[in-house]
Formats: structure tokens, sequence, C-alpha cells
């Protein structure tokens, strides 16, 4: 049998052998997601840099959005080189590298045709190129809304709001148990030690919008039983831009027809459904390299080589206008739509964050700036602002406050949305204003002495003041009384007085976003 | 083939082994049993963690009675003539009148431009760290680490006196040294800016980062507006306790010395403290009476307190002032300020209350330079 196929095959299926690659992926996908949760967990003060969200921002979708918006940083050559690389290698990020695909792959039923119909399942390969047409319409209009959908902002997010936060409580649960037992106890103290500001904080880790993020992550998820890695193959606008690239391939799995005995296990065993009925061609806008077809034909006719046949669904002329419009017009919308009109007060950009409008279009929705965040002040925006702002950091006062120390949001910002700023600079930028609320603060309201406002106001200069005054208290005893106000100039809107304020659930003393200079 | 397709069968015969052997289970059943079973677990044990949250949430509520350290007594036997109120109630001010043999003065006030070397020398004077730290004993030291602030701001103890002190500790035969306080700021931030940290750990001790599971709610028998508080239960664990605060304006209770560094050891919500304020520092401190307080001059923030930031408002001190009462201590520390102990409040109802004597001309207080 050996010899009679050596005989069979023609020179260009002697193309470089593919077998055995599939072992080689599986390692590759696992180093990258181990690189990917290393760095995601050493992301916290003091070691904030780009580095740690190098896969962010070697992402294309991500750098070529931030490039439209005129912002480049070093990681972006990185993914000009992975949008390089489907013109010899197909999707092999989406295979080799990408960790969500990773998760995708090992989780749950990766590979076959699944439970769809074929004229379902042929509307859904059309998809990309939908979804790619949607997000440029976005782009066009500068919202970076599309890329709430980016596979590695979703784990990103994903592992911010639900991992980290879940590990936190464990620490504290394991801690809370073993410090029952006395002869543990100093032992806790180390490892609570360690961990602190790194897995364990002041108060359990806690985000808005989790639930949503689980549905978003486990809707990711959840879709390969209807058809395996249904993400990848047809959803993820990432592995979209990538497919585009791909349709150009100029080396890619060529299938030698002659020896070709059509018997379909090509196809049966292709993860991303990139094998055309006839077997002879390949979906170029999808195929991960990943040659588990090479692996599995029995009479090795599948091979790597030059200029592969493509089978590349490609929209109509009139599906491609009519999705670029409607594109074109949900951007059109978000631009011109009230949310770039009017701001809500109480959204709070985190130091360094851009105007409302670049920042909409540069943020990638990842989280990694509260991942950064030491005191868990940084939040996703639920509905602060609006649909297309949906979970771009926030400020949330009650949650946290600014810390005087800490510049690690802009350092880690895949995208510049959050600009770096020195630490002295950070210091000085004015990002709100603390008023307090005369009606409910407790030496105004209730002439009782309380100044913890002014105690921690880590202005220098005390953007709060205390001024005395004879007051005559609602029973009608006079009193003298220090009262806390604000000076407007100095206050940088920190919301460390917010957050310290003992009136309970809403604070008397509430920071609002000022007009920018 | 163990687990027969074929429909006549209809049966799952297991492989033969001593449990299973005759047992004869319809494989249908037979899954759906361990789908039952497995859902109860999974419930039971997701429930389970559930209260195990909820426990290790709540476990603080109840209240314990702790009783501040057997060490006063220890000082109390090496014939200290201090102001000290002691642990029990019967001590008062008439204490200071009766000088015992080894006379240590009341206050040692050292200057000088090596904040180590003050604080050496003031611990020396009041009969070294012999004295309070016997061999084998655990020491805890609770300097001011407010928040993240680098120490030439004058707002967080400093680093090279808190080590002087633990290095004693050692030489004195501490069993173990253990430096903490609960900032405002992140623990992680606030002990490695202040720079206690890398010189606590220098010095050969430990730091700790104080959690929500080291405070417990103990009762506080004589006081007045706060009965029981979540308080740091090392405090009641260790066998030495010294306070080392540094010197600031407070723009509440007018400076921040000993007596007001103890609210550090306080658990629960910090901005509820500040209702009442003087009369609850007056509340902790009758209960913890830490065996010595080194209050910590070398800097002075002047202005701007407690959280300052700016170096207009620090001036250079130079100074430490050491001794065995913390009403004492602040009432000489107001002096450092130009003010008199009658400025503080929390002082004078400490003295009222007998915990101490802040009148300066009944204490023995030496001054040197180091």
């Amino acid at each position: 049998m050996p010899a009679e196929k050596v005989a069979a095959k023609t020179p260009r299926a002697s193309a470089p052998h593919a077998r055995g690659l599939h072992r080689f992926r599986r390692a590759s996908q696992l180093t990258f997601l181990a690189a990917f949760f290393v760095l995601l967990t050493l992301t916290v003060w003091p070691l904030g840099s780009v580095a740690l969200g190098v896969f962010l921002g070697a992402d294309p979708l991500i750098a070529l959005n931030s490039a439209v918006s005129g912002v480049w940083l070093w990681p972006g050559w990185l993914a000009l080189a992975m949008l390089a690389l489907p013109l010899v290698a197909g999707r092999a990020f989406c295979g080799y590298v990408c960790p969500t695909g990773a998760i995708i792959e090992t989780t749950t039923p990766s590979a076959g045709p699944g439970r769809l119909s074929q004229p379902v399942r042929a509307r859904l390969r059309s998809l990309p190129a939908f979804v790619l047409l949607a997000s440029a319409g976005l782009l066009l209009f500068a919202s970076g809304a599309y890329l709430f959908f980016d596979p590695l902002a979703i784990l990103t997010r994903t592992a911010t709001t639900l991992l980290y936060p879940l590990l936190d409580r464990l620490a504290r649960l394991l801690g809370d148990v073993a410090y029952l037992a006395a002869p543990l106890r100093p032992g806790v103290d180390t490892v609570t030690g360690v961990l602190t500001g790194r897995i364990v904080f002041a108060k359990p880790l806690a985000y808005a919008f989790q639930l949503g993020v689980l549905a978003v992550f486990a809707g990711m998820l959840g879709v390969s039983w209807l058809e395996p890695r249904m993400w990848c193959r047809h959803l993820c606008p990432l592995g979209s831009l990538l497919g585009f690239v791909g349709r150009f391939g100029l080396v890619g799995r060529v299938v030698d027809a002659d020896t070709c005995i059509s018997c379909a296990k090509c196809a049966k065993v292709c993860p991303m459904d990139a094998v055309s009925p006839d077997f002879h061609a390949t979906d170029t806008s999808r195929c991960q390299a990943c040659y588990a077809c090479a692996d599995v034909c029995p009479v090795d006719a599948i091979g790597l080589g030059a200029r592969p046949r493509a089978w590349v669904f490609s929209p109509t002329r009139r599906q491609a206008l009519a999705t670029g419009g409607l594109a074109a017009l949900a951007g059109f919308f978000a631009f011109t739509g009230i949310g770039r009109r009017k701001r809500n007060a109480r959204l709070i950009r985190p130091p360094g964050g851009r105007e409302e409008r670049d920042l909409l279009a540069l943020c990638t929705r990842c989280g990694q700036c509260m991942k950064v965040c030491p005191t868990n002040v940084l939040q996703p925006a639920v509905s602060a602002a609006g649909l297309e702002g949906l979970f771009t950091p926030q400020m949330d006062y009650l949650i946290g406050s600014c810390e005087w120390s800490c510049n690690e949001c802009g350092k880690v910002c895949p995208t510049g949305a959050i600009a770096r700023l020195t630490l002295p600079a950070k210091r000085t930028t004015v990002i709100g204003r603390a008023y307090i609320d005369r009606n409910r603060c407790i030496p105004w309201a209730d002439s009782k002495t309380c100044l913890v406002c002014q105690e921690l106001c880590p202005v220098p200069d005390k953007a709060i003041v205390i001024t005395t005054a004879e007051v005559v208290a609602p029973g009608g005893k006079r009193l003298t009384l220090g009262r806390p106000e604000v000076i407007a100039e100095k206050c940088i809107g920190c919301g460390v007085c917010e957050n310290a304020c003992p009136v309970a659930n809403r604070a008397a003393i509430e920071v609002y976003a000022t007009a920018r200079s | 083939m163990v687990f027969g397709n074929n429909p006549d069968v209809g049966a799952l015969s297991l492989r033969p082994c001593s449990l299973t052997q005759g047992v004869n289970v319809d494989r249908r059943e037979f899954c759906r049993f361990l789908g039952v079973c497995g859902m109860v677990a999974c419930t039971g044990s997701l429930s389970g963690c559930a209260r195990a949250l909820e426990w290790s949430e709540a476990q603080h509520a109840r209240i314990v009675t702790r009783e501040f350290g057997a060490g006063p007594a220890a000082v109390g036997a090496t014939g200290s003539p201090d102001a000290t109120a002691g642990a029990d109630a019967t001590a008062s001010a008439t204490a200071s009148t009766t000088p015992a043999p080894p006379a240590f003065p009341d206050l040692a006030v050292t200057t000088g431009d090596d904040p180590a070397a003050n604080t050496r020398l003031a611990v020396e004077m009041l009969g070294g760290m012999g004295r309070f730290v016997k061999r084998g004993q655990r020491v805890v030291i609770k300097p001011n680490i407010l928040t993240a602030r680098e120490p030439k701001f004058g707002v967080t103890t400093n680093p090279a006196a808190v080590a002087a002190v633990v290095s004693m500790c050692w030489d004195a035969g501490a069993r173990s040294v253990t430096v903490f306080d609960r900032p405002t700021a992140p623990a992680r931030q606030a002990y490695t800016v202040s720079g206690i940290q890398d010189a606590v750990r220098k010095a050969g001790g430990d730091t700790k980062i104080l959690s929500d599971r080291d405070f417990e709610r103990i009762a506080i028998p004589k006081g007045r507006v706060l009965t029981s508080w979540p308080l740091l239960v090392d405090v009641f664990d260790a066998d030495v306790v010294i306070n080392m605060p540094c010197a600031k304006t407070h723009g509440l209770a007018g400076l921040t010395l000993s007596m007001k560094n103890l609210m550090g050891v306080m658990g629960g919500t910090r901005g509820i403290i500040h209702q009442e304020f003087t009369q609850k520092i007056v509340d902790v401190n009758s209960l913890i009476k830490p065996h010595l307080t080194v209050l910590d001059a070398y800097r002075i923030l002047f202005r701007n307190g407690p959280t300052g930031g700016g170096m207009q408002d620090v001036r250079m001190g130079r100074t430490c002032v050491a001794g065995t009462s913390q009403v004492s201590v602040d009432a000489y520390g107001a002096s450092l300020f130009g003010m008199p102990p009658s400025a503080l409040e929390y002082v004078v109802s400490a003295a009222e209350q007998g915990l101490g004597v802040a009148d300066l001309s009944r204490l023995r207080i030496e001054k040197r330079s180091a």
C-alpha cells in the first residue's frame, strides 16, 4: 500500500507533510493560554505596563481600530504580523494562538457538522462577511462598540469580572477556615500578605454587569452545541477580519484530486467547517491551518501548497450594500446620537481617560484597567454611557476611590483610551468635582461632628476645608461646629471623600463629572 | 462488550466484581440515578459553599470579652514608677508620686539628626527594651501607616525609627516582632510607599497585612460611647504592644498622636468612628494600653494633617518621645506643636477618667540629644 501511495502523489501534494501538526497545535494553544493568564494575573499594582496587555495590543482588530483613531502602540507591529499571517497560514491565529479559541475548543464540541440543517449552515457561512461589514460601519463613525465582541476582550473581561473575584472570595474563605486552627494562623498571615493586592483585596472584588459578562461568555461557548466552534467559525469579528485577509491566501491546504477518494473524513474532522462539499477546495477565510484533515486522510491526498483552491462565500452586491448601509446607519446614529450630546453627570472616567468621543472609539471594553485597579473603583459602565459605552470604564466611588499612589490604568490600556500619565500628572488631572449635599451631610444636616472627607482628602493643599460656625441644632441647641466645604479649584475628583463618607448607601459628598476645558 | 447496545438485552451487565456481582440494573435507570445523585451533590455542595461564605462574613458579629495583655503587670513588676495607669481600674495618677528604686523617667525626650538613634536613646532612657520585652515574648508594633505617602511627607511613622524598635526587640530576645496598621489606602501600597515594609523586613521583623478575620467584636467594659467594637485580636494575643505614632495635626482631634493612633486597631466602618470622636478614642484607650509608646516626631506635619502630602506642611522636629503612658506622651506631644495638653480634648478626658497623667509638671521628663 505505502509504495502505491507514494507513486500516486503528484508533485504539488508532495509539499511539506502536515501530519503530526495537531499535537504541536495543542501545545501552542495551551502555551498562549497560559501566557495570557500569567500576564493577566501579573496585571496588578505596581507592575502595570502595556507589555502585560500584549495580547490585546497585538490583536489586529483592536490595533486596526486604534490606528484608525490615530493611536499606535508598539504591539501594533505584532498585530500587523498577525494580520498578514493569513496570507501564508490561513487563520493560524485562531488555531494556534487565540486563548479564547483554545478555551472554546477544549471545553465544547470542536469538530464536525453539528445539529443544524444544511441550509442553515450555508447561511451561517455567510455571517463573517456581515460581521465585518457591521464592524466597519461602526468603525467608520468612530464607535468602538463592536470591540465588545472581540474574543480577547471578551476573555480579559470575563477573567477580570468573574475569575479574579471568584479567586479573591475563595482565598478569603480558605483563609477564614484555616484560621480556625490556631497553628495555621502564621502561615495564613504570610500567604495573605503575599496575596494581598494581587489576588485578595481590601474588600472582596465585585463588578457591575457580572451576570451580563457571564451570559456573553456562556453564549460564546454554548453556541458550540448548535455547531461546533460556531463562535470561531461564524461570529468572531477578529476571525472575520483574519478570514478576510485569508481570502487572498497564497499558501494553504491543497488536495490532490487524483488521489482523493471522497471519503469525507476531512470534512468531518475540520474544526472550522472549511472543507468544500467536493473536499477539493478550502474555505481560505476560515481554514486555521491545523491540518487535522491531513491527519485523517486515508490516502494522504492533503498537503500544504501554493495557491490553494478557494471556496469562499462572497456576499452578493445587494447583500453587501444592504449590510454595509445598515452598518453605516448604525455608526451614523451612534455618532449623532444623544449620547454624544449630553453626558451623564455621574459618568466619571479614570484619570487620563480621553475625551468621551475618543474614548468610545478607542476603548476595547476589555476591562484590563479594572483588573489592575487596586481599589476596585474602576467599574464597567452599564447604563451610564449608553448602549454604545457598555463596559467602558467608569469610576464608582461607593466601591472604591482613585488611589493617590497609583496610575496603573493608563499604563495597561492596550489602546490608549486611557492615556498614560505620570504620577505627578495624574495627581493634578481633574476628573470630577465633589459637591457636598448639605441636606444629608452629618454636620450640615444633623449638627454632629464629622470630617472624614476633609481628613482623607489626598490633595496636599486639601480641597476640603472645615469652617467652624455657631449653629443652631435642629432641637434649638446652640453649638460651635466644624462643617466641611469643597474648594472647587483644588478638587481633582478622586472620590476619596465620597468613598469614605459615613452616610450610608449614597454619600453626602458626591463627585460629578466636570466640563472639560 | 460491557455496555450492550442490543435492545434485546436492554440491561446493563456490569463488569463482574465483588460489588456488582449479581446486580442487574437497567442502564437508563442507572444513568438517571447517577444524574439525580450528581444534582443532589452539586446542590448540596453549592449551598454548602454559600453557607460557608455567609459564615465567614458573619463570624465576627458576636461580642467577646478579651482582657488586654498580662504585659502591663509584667512591666509593673520591674518596679517602674511610670505614670501608666496599668491594666486594672485601681491605677491612678498617684502611682507617679511614689518612685521605686530603678527610677526611670516618665517620658524620655531625645533630639538629633538620626531618627533611629533618637529612638534608640529614648528607649534606653526608659530602661532599655529589656524592661518591656522579655525573652521569648511576642511583640507587635503599631506604627502610623495611614496612607501611601513617602516618609518625607511626615504622614507615616519614620521607617528608620520603626526598624530601630524592631531590632531592639530582637536584641531583647523577642520570639516574634510583627508590624501592622490598617491603612485607608490599599494596604500593599501603603506598606510599600511608606517605606515601612522594606525597613521592617531588613530589620528582620514581619509586616502583617490585616484582614477582616483579624478583628473580633470585643467588649469595652469602661467604654462610655463605645461599649464594643471590632478590634484587632493580635493586640490582645501579643505579649507586648508597642505604639509608634508620628506627630501630625488632625482636623477633628486637633493632633493625632499615640491615643488617636490606636484607631488603627479598630475595624468596622471607619467613617462611623468619627462621630463623638474624642470619647471613642478615650474608650478604646481605656481597654488597650500599649506597654511602650514611642512618638516619632522626626518630621512634624504641622498643617493639613493627617494626610498631608505637601512638603510645605512638614517641618523637621528631630525629636522622639518615649513613655509608658499614652496620655503623658500625647500631653508632651502637644507641646511640640506649641499647644498646651488641655488643647487636646481626648487627653483631657482621658486624664479625667484616670487613664494617665496629662499635667506635664507632675511628670518626670528627661531630655537628651542623641
